[in-house]
C-alpha cells in the first residue's frame, strides 16, 4: 500500500493514534503535503456518505475526525501561509434558545475536514452574533445555523434574515433535526443539508465550488 | 368493562381489547422516592446527585448539563474512580413515607405501581463526560467504559433493591435515550456489546422482585436495537417516533414487544398546537398501527407535554379514536 492509501485508510477508520506518524511517512516519502490533505479530505467524504448511508455512526464519525485532525496537524506548519486549500471562513452556531451542540459540532468538523476554516459559536447565539462574526473574521463565504428544537425554528428563521439584511451577497446553509428543506425554503436558506455527511457537498453546491 | 389493566394485557398479548391504551393511563409513576432527580429552577443551576453541574438558563425550554472543562465530571475516563461517586441510596424511613403512601393509595387492580428510573446508563456516560467523549471513549478506552458501565449497573441494582424493599413496584418505567431521530447513537454491534448484558441484569432483577412489565423510553429511531430491547426484557417501548417504521415493527416484533407513542411530541407540541392537528396525527397513528400491540401516545418520556394542554388534549383524540375503531 502506498503510505498516501495508508493515510487514507487510517483516517476512515479513525486511528487517530497512527495517523500522525503515517504523514510524517508519507512526507519523507516524497509525497506533497497537498495530495496527502486531499486524500485525508476524501476519506472523510468516504466517511460522510457512509454516515449518511446509515453504515456507520456517531462514534465511528467522531474518531475518523479526530484522525484527520491529527494528520492535519503534521501538515499545518509546512503548509503555512499557502491560502490555496482554503474554501474560505464558515461560521457556525446553534441559534438562539438552543443548547443542542451534537450535530453541529459534527457539521463543524465535516466542513472542516472539506476545507473550510471554521468559526464556531457555539451555542444560543443570537441572530445578531453572526453578523459580528462576519464582519469580525477574514474571508466569510458562508454561515451555518443549527437548531435541534421546534421552538427554536423562529429563530432560525431570524438568524436568515438578520444576516441577509446586514450582508445579502452572503450564503447561509441551515440543519437539525426538526428542520426540512421546505422550512429552509420558507425561511429564504440557500441550503439545508439532512445530515453532517452531506453537509459539505450542499455546502460546496451552494457557493458554486 | 376491562379494567385499563386488563385492557393493556389484551393489547399486549394480541387479545380483544375493548379500547386504546390512552398513553400513560396504566402507570401510576411514584416519583416521590427520597432518591428522586434533582433539576435547577428557570434561570438557576444546581450540582445533581451525581455531581454533575445542570444549568437551566432563563429564555430555555430546559436544563442542560454543563460540560466546559472546569465543570465536565469524568475529566480523565482512564481515572473514573477518582471523579465518580454515586449517589446515597440509603434513606431514613421518614423519607420513604410519602412514596409508600402513594403506592398504597393506587387501585393495583386497575393500575401498576410503577417505579422510574432516569437517566439510563447511556446517558450517564454522557451526562458525566459529554457526549463526544463518551462516544469516542466507547472505541478508544473500551475497557473502563465497561468498568464504568458495570459501575453504574450495580449502582441500579442497589437503587432497584431499595424501592422494591420500599414500594413493591408492579412496573418499570426506565429512561434511556439510544439515538435521534433518524438513528441509533451506537451501531448495533457496539450496543449489544456495552448495553445489552449490562440491561439484561437490571431488567432482570426487577422481574424477579415482583414487576411485571418493564417499560422503556427512547423517543428516537431505535428500529434496529429492538431484537435487543425484547433480549433485555422490554415489554413496552415508549417513545417509538414516526421515524421507526412502527407498522413494519408491530408485525414482525408485536408478540414480543408493544409500542408506545407513534406521535412524535416535537410535532404537535408547540406554543400554538391546535385540536385538530393532535386528531389529525391520533388518527394516523391509530389507523396505520392497529389495536393490537400499540399504545398510542405521545413521545414524551412522561405523562405530561411542554405546552399546557397538549397531553390532555391527545388523551381526547385516543377516547375519539377509540369510539371510532371499537
Ligand atoms: C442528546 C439530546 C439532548 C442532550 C444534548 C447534549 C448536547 N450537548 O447537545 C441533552 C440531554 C442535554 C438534551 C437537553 C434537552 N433536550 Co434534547 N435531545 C437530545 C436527542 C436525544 C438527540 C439530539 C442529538 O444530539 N442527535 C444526534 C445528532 C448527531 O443529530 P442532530 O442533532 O439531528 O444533527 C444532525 C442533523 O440534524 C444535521 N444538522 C444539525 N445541525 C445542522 C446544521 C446545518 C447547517 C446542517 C447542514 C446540518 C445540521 O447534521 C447532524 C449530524 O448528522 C434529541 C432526540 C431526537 N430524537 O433527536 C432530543 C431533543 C432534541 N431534545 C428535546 C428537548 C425538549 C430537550 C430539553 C428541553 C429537555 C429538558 N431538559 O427539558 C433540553 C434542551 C434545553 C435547550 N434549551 O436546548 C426534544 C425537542 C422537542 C422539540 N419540541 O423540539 C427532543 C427532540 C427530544 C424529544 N423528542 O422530546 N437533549
Amino acid at each position: 500500500m502506498s503510505k498516501i492509501a495508508e493515510v487514507k485508510n487510517l483516517v476512515e477508520t479513525g486511528k487517530s493514534k497512527k495517523v500522525a506518524a503515517a504523514v510524517q511517512e508519507s512526507l519523507d516519502a516524497g509525497d506533497k503535503a497537498q495530495d496527502i490533505l486531499d486524500a485525508m479530505i476524501a476519506s472523510m467524504g468516504v466517511v460522510g456518505d457512509k454516515f449518511s448511508s446509515g453504515e456507520i455512526f456517531v462514534p465511528e464519525m467522531l474518531i475518523a475526525a479526530k484522525a484527520m485532525s491529527k494528520g492535519v496537524e503534521v501538515l499545518k506548519p509546512i503548509m503555512a501561509g499557502d491560502g490555496s486549500s482554503s474554501l474560505g471562513t464558515c461560521i457556525m452556531g446553534t441559534v438562539a434558545g438552543d443548547l443542542h451542540d451534537i450535530g453541529k459540532n459534527l457539521v463543524v468538523m465535516m466542513l472542516e475536514s472539506a476545507g473550510f476554516d471554521m468559526v464556531d459559536l457555539g451555542v444560543d447565539v443570537p441572530a445578531e452574533k453572526f453578523v459580528e462574526a462576519v464582519k469580525q473574521n477574514n474571508n466569510v463565504v458562508l454561515i451555518a445555523c443549527s437548531g435541534l428544537l421546534t421552538t427554536t425554528m423562529p429563530a432560525l428563521k431570524e438568524a436568515v434574515q438578520t444576516v441577509k439584511a446586514a450582508c445579502p451577497d452572503m450564503k447561509v446553509i441551515v440543519g437539525g433535526a426538526p428542520v426540512t428543506q421546505e422550512y429552509a425554503d420558507e425561511i429564504d436558506a440557500d441550503g439545508y443539508a439532512p445530515d453532517a455527511g452531506s453537509s459539505a457537498s450542499k455546502a460546496k453546491e451552494i457557493l458554486g465550488l | 368493562m376491562l379494567t385499563i389493566k386488563e385492557n393493556l394485557k389484551e393489547v399486549m398479548t394480541g387479545g380483544n381489547p375493548e379500547r386504546f391504551v390512552k398513553q400513560y393511563e396504566f402507570m401510576e409513576m411514584i416519583m416521590s422516592v427520597p432518591m428522586t432527580r434533582m433539576k435547577p429552577p428557570i434561570g438557576g443551576e444546581i450540582v445533581n446527585e451525581w455531581g454533575v453541574t445542570i444549568r437551566w438558563p432563563e429564555g430555555q425550554i430546559g436544563s442542560f448539563p454543563v460540560h466546559d472543562d472546569e465543570l465536565i465530571v469524568i475529566k480523565d475516563i482512564c481515572e473514573w474512580k477518582d471523579y465518580v461517586n454515586a449517589p446515597n441510596l440509603k434513606h431514613s424511613d421518614d423519607a420513604w413515607k410519602t412514596a409508600i403512601a402513594q403506592a398504597a393509595a393506587v387501585n393495583r387492580k386497575e393500575k401498576y405501581v410503577t417505579a422510574f428510573m432516569a437517566p439510563g446508563l447511556f446517558e450517564l456516560t454522557h451526562f458525566l463526560m459529554r457526549m463526544e467523549n463518551a462516544l469516542m471513549n466507547f472505541y478508544e478506552e473500551p475497557e473502563a467504559m465497561h468498568e464504568l458501565i458495570d459501575f453504574f449497573t450495580q449502582y441500579e441494582l442497589d437503587y432497584a433493591r431499595e424501592v422494591i424493599d420500599h414500594i413493591h413496584p408492579d412496573a418499570l418505567f426506565h429512561h434511556d435515550d439510544w439515538g435521534s431521530q433518524i438513528s441509533t447513537f451506537l451501531s448495533p454491534a457496539m450496543f449489544e456489546e456495552f448495553f445489552v448484558p449490562a440491561y439484561k441484569k437490571i431488567y432482570g432483577f426487577w422481574k424477579e422482585n415482583g414487576v411485571e412489565i418493564i417499560v422503556h423510553h427512547s423517543d428516537s429511531y431505535a428500529a434496529t436495537l429492538v431484537p435487543y430491547m425484547i433480549e433485555m426484557g422490554i415489554d413496552i417501548w415508549q417513545g417509538v417516533m414516526t421515524t421507526n417504521n412502527i407498522s413494519e415493527l408491530i408485525e414482525k416484533y408485536g408478540n414480543d414487544i408493544t409500542f408506545m407513542g407513534g406521535v412524535d411530541s416535537g410535532i404537535v407540541d408547540k406554543p400554538d398546537w391546535t385540536q385538530e392537528q393532535i386528531n389529525t396525527e391520533f388518527r394516523r397513528a391509530c389507523t396505520n398501527y392497529g389495536k393490537l400491540y400499540f399504545i398510542p401516545g405521545l413521545s414524551q418520556g412522561l405523562a405530561i407535554s411542554s405546552f399546557p394542554g397538549v397531553y390532555e388534549a391527545a388523551d381526547e383524540a385516543i377516547d375519539n379514536m377509540s369510539k371510532e375503531m371499537f
